[in-house]
């Protein structure tokens, strides 16, 4: 058994699938360079208020009046009432729905079809056991494609002509059982016949034109002759048929009769993963845009969910209005972070992810959040995401291992807490491999549960052995102080005014140990490589000390390592003993 | 004469089933524990309690990030992600692998003056777009302010085994100026939770939210010679009694032998003195102290106290 899958008024599904609430609408699609813009789709509700495919954008305009109070000038068809939403046509959302088509399919059967853009043929043999009988997998079919936002017609037949026939003539959906497709299929007007002998259409191919003219010969005859339907066509005379229409002919008579059967022209399951949206006005604020990212990113999740998969990355990209004021601001913004990338009108930022998800909503808010740090700067006119698949992850936790955050939970705290405390100030630091002070490099956090290992505790007697040590706090960046020295050792300390208001530091050194003198990085004048900041990568040279100060504000005593940059002859205060 | 547990259950059973059992006064659980990391303060306080809020509190040099660090040292080996908020960017994570940390599963959460302002909610759903990146200027924000809303955010996701608040060199004045609602609303957040809140400060300041106050205060400083002719001296089996530092109750400290410099003069460690000043957790010292394991809290008639040392890592 075979199954197809089409799509009426592919053009208008495209747009209504990112705009949900148009379903309810006449809509008309537009396409065309000015003044030859015509409608080249619409759907049932626009066709009924009179519309038909070819009318030019003035005529289309005039159905797309919203009521007579607002434009009384304008005259409506008699009868009819209503509006008609007009769209120019979108290429990338038609490729996005036809994606979402193909991994439907391919989530249903890997033996697929790609017959034309709005039709797909699938190969059934052996699913019986999986999916039930052929009327429940022709219902699991529809639905399948419902959750991609696609409204579609599905049939099963015995071959795939004739379950592809059904499809583009019966809308929902047909079964059609072995032996009966030429009953059922005769009722189906002819141009049905002809628009699928046509595929698949490839408009630009000499051979393409030729064939075009071939179905307008071919239906010009058939209409003299009366010939309608696929029943009136299927019980013609073969030898006659063929004398007179050629090959052609008896190859239209056989797809008429049901009896066409053919292999599959198998194609690949596509490999990414885009959804795309162009905006009528463009979008100035975030809220607007939120509610387009939602729709995207839902539709996204639903086509990574028919495929069982999820998303390791996410990259959104904004067409933004070009400005002519600030034009030359954009082009030379330099790049700002890891994944921040500035052009002349393209805004993209990539959301690596720890673990790949498949929650919308998560996405969502951490695009929110990432766009409310990062705004792109002009209003934006166009939006694609694209999500990088990874298979999704399969953890079991384990009923005695410690608890930890949930994934999807951490990376929104994540990203709210970046946005209280900075980028790159909350994470794991990463010890470098050198003997400079306080080296370390700010990496990503990503809490994985410990599956492997067994729960260490410390046990009672490891504690007394090892008493813990003397900790270290760091003073970021170090105080610069005013040290009198004595002797050849430190005496006494003050803070220099810059360093006021952090706090004083100054008194009477009680107790002072050193020195210790350290140098490093003198052997090279670029060590820039792998470290933390340009300022970790020069050569230092110092002179450190362990001093007991009796802070004179707090009258207390506490212990500081101070140094003296031998570079620059300054002192400093880095770290405190705690 | 009947205990009061004895009392309470005979009264329950006469009045049997027309009590509600929702209006029962429920006998509260004692909380579990984990172990700071240091056998003299676990002996001391119990561990600290899960679900509820502890402080540590003393001056600059007491001991208080070592505690700190063994106490996060302690919570990775044990595989618990924790989280570090540090109010005044202090953290040194060389210190940290010293004391056996395992820096993969802290979160490490800088916070300082020069980072952007809290986002109040549903402001950042009308950011203009248009508008240049937030990092083009800094504004200035309170670093208790950014604290207290990092740890609201943390505390919100759940699922950290400690949650540590570094405020040990912010004032003591400005500590206190945290509204008491703030650490309520903490330690209601930890209380359904196996979460571990420390707060590490001058003095404490979260009052009756804390279920365990520790209090630090540094008693010695060891600094001995590693010099050659001091091998003898290093050879003595307790580190400070030979120690060239503080004697216990002074502020002041001299090098007794060796009145000019030395290279060879390293600090060795510190002997710290450890005052339990409120705790709500059965131990062996409150139990002895009170005579009373239970569960209630209270402020310690008497302070218990302990000696313990930090030594250093070289």
């Amino acid at each position: 058994m075979f199954a197809c899958i089409y799509v009426p008024d592919f053009p208008v599904e495209a747009i209504v699938r990112a705009e949900p609430l148009l379903r309810e609408q006449a809509v008309a699609v537009l396409e065309g360079k000015p003044p030859l813009v015509r409608v080249i789709a619409l759907n049932e509700k626009a066709r009924l208020l009179g519309m038909e495919v070819g009318m030019t954008k003035l005529q289309a305009a005039v159905f797309a009046v919203p009521d007579e109070k607002s434009a009384p000038n304008i005259v409506k068809p008699k009868g009819k009432s209503g509006t008609v939403v007009l769209r120019q046509r979108s290429p990338e959302q038609e490729n996005s729905a036809h994606s979402a088509l193909l991994d439907v399919a391919h989530a249903f059967t890997p033996r697929v079809e790609d017959a034309a853009v709005d039709t797909l043929l699938l190969d059934l043999a052996g699913l019986e056991r999986l999916y039930g009988a052929t009327a429940n997998m022709a219902r699991d079919l529809a639905s399948r494609v419902s959750a991609v936002g696609l409204e579609a017609n599905t049939a099963i037949a015995a071959n795939p002509d004739a379950a592809m026939h059904a499809a583009r003539g019966f809308s929902g959906t047909t079964v059609i059982p072995a032996g009966k497709e030429a009953q059922r299929l005769g009722v189906l007007p002819l141009p049905v016949l002809l628009d699928a002998f046509e595929i698949p259409p490839q408009t630009n191919s000499a051979a393409d034109r030729e064939r075009e003219k071939l179905r307008e010969q071919i239906l010009d005859t058939l209409e003299r002759w009366g010939v309608r339907d696929f029943r009136t066509l299927a019980r013609l005379p073969d030898h006659a048929l063929a004398s007179r229409l050629g090959e052609a002919g008896t190859r239209l008579q056989l797809l008429a009769r049901g009896a066409g059967m053919r292999p599959l022209a198998l194609c690949e399951p596509p490999s990414g993963f885009e959804e795309a949206m162009d905006l009528e006005s463009p979008v100035e604020t975030l809220e607007p845009l939120s509610f387009i990212l939602n729709r995207l990113l839902e539709q996204l999740c639903a086509r990574l969910e028919a495929r069982a998969l999820a998303a390791q990355e996410l990259c959104l990209r904004l067409h933004l209005e070009p400005r002519v004021a600030d034009e030359d601001t954009t082009t030379t913004q330099e790049l700002v972070g890891n994944s921040h990338t500035v052009g002349r009108a393209t805004f993209e930022r990539t959301l690596r992810l720890p673990v790949a998800m498949r929650d919308a909503k998560v996405f969502l808010k951490l695009l929110q959040l990432d766009l409310a740090a990062h705004p792109p700067g002009a209003p934006v006119i166009k939006v694609w995401i694209t999500a990088e698949p990874a298979p999704p992850r399969s953890a079991q936790r384990g009923l005695f291992l410690p608890i930890t955050p949930e994934a999807e939970k951490l990376e929104i705290t994540l990203a709210r807490i970046s946005g209280v405390v900075g980028e790159r100030r909350a994470g794991i630091a990463h010890r470098l491999d050198t003997h400079r002070q306080d080296s370390f490099r700010m990496e990503r956090f990503a809490a994985t549960p410990e599956e492997t290992k067994q729960a260490e505790h410390p046990t009672t007697s490891d504690i007394e052995e090892q008493p813990p040590p003397l900790a270290l706090r760091m003073f970021r960046p170090p105080w610069q102080l005013c040290v009198r020295v004595a002797e050849g050792r430190p005496v006494s300390v003050s803070s220099l005014p810059i360093q006021k208001d952090r706090g004083a530091l100054q008194g009477k050194i009680l107790w002072s140990a050193g020195p210790w003198r350290s140098s490093g990085d003198w052997w090279a004048e670029n060590a820039k490589q792998g470290s933390a900041s340009e300022d970790q990568a020069r050569p230092w040279d110092r002179e450190e000390w362990d001093v007991a100060l009796a802070n004179g504000n707090s009258n207390g005593v506490a212990l500081y390592r101070i140094y003296r940059d031998l570079g620059s002859g300054h002192w400093f205060a880095d770290v405190s003993y705690d | 004469m009947p205990s009061a547990a004895t009392l309470r259950a005979r009264i329950e059973s006469s009045l049997g089933e027309r009590l509600s059992s929702k209006l029962l006064l429920r006998e509260r659980a004692a909380p579990l524990t984990v172990s700071m990391g240091v056998a003299a303060l676990d002996a001391l306080t119990g561990g600290l309690p899960r679900g509820a809020l502890s402080e540590i509190a003393g001056p600059a040099s007491s001991g208080r990030t070592g505690v700190m660090l063994a106490a996060l040292a302690g919570a990775t080996r044990r595989h618990e992600v924790c989280a570090l908020v540090d109010a005044s960017d202090s953290f040194d994570p060389a210190s940290a692998v010293a004391a056996g940390m395992d820096l993969e599963r802290l979160l490490w959460v800088r916070c300082s003056e020069r980072a952007d302002t809290p986002r109040r909610k549903g402001e950042a759903s009308r950011t203009a777009l248009g508008q240049p990146p937030r990092n083009a200027g800094f504004a200035f924000g309170g670093v208790l302010e950014q604290v207290l809303k990092v740890t609201d955010l943390l505390l919100q996701s759940g699922g950290f085994g400690m949650v540590v608040l570094d405020l040990g060199d912010i004032p003591a004045e400005s500590a206190r100026r945290v509204p008491l609602t703030s650490w309520f609303r903490f330690r209601r957040a930890v209380e359904p939770t196996a979460t571990v809140l420390l707060l590490v400060e001058q003095e404490p300041c979260a009052k009756t939210c804390a279920s365990l106050v520790v209090r630090l205060e540094r008693e010695a400083v060891c600094a001995r010679d590693s010099a050659p002719d001091q091998a003898q001296q290093a050879r003595v089996p307790h580190p400070f009694r030979e120690a060239k530092g503080w004697e216990s109750g002074q502020n002041h400290l001299h090098i007794p032998g060796n009145s000019f410099v030395s290279h060879a003069v390293l600090l060795r460690g510190m002997r710290l003195r450890a005052e339990v000043v409120r705790s709500s957790i059965p131990s062996r010292a409150n139990a002895v102290l009170d005579g009373d394991p239970g569960w209630t809290q209270r402020k310690l008639a008497q302070s218990a106290g302990v000696n313990f040392e930090l030594r250093a890592a070289w």
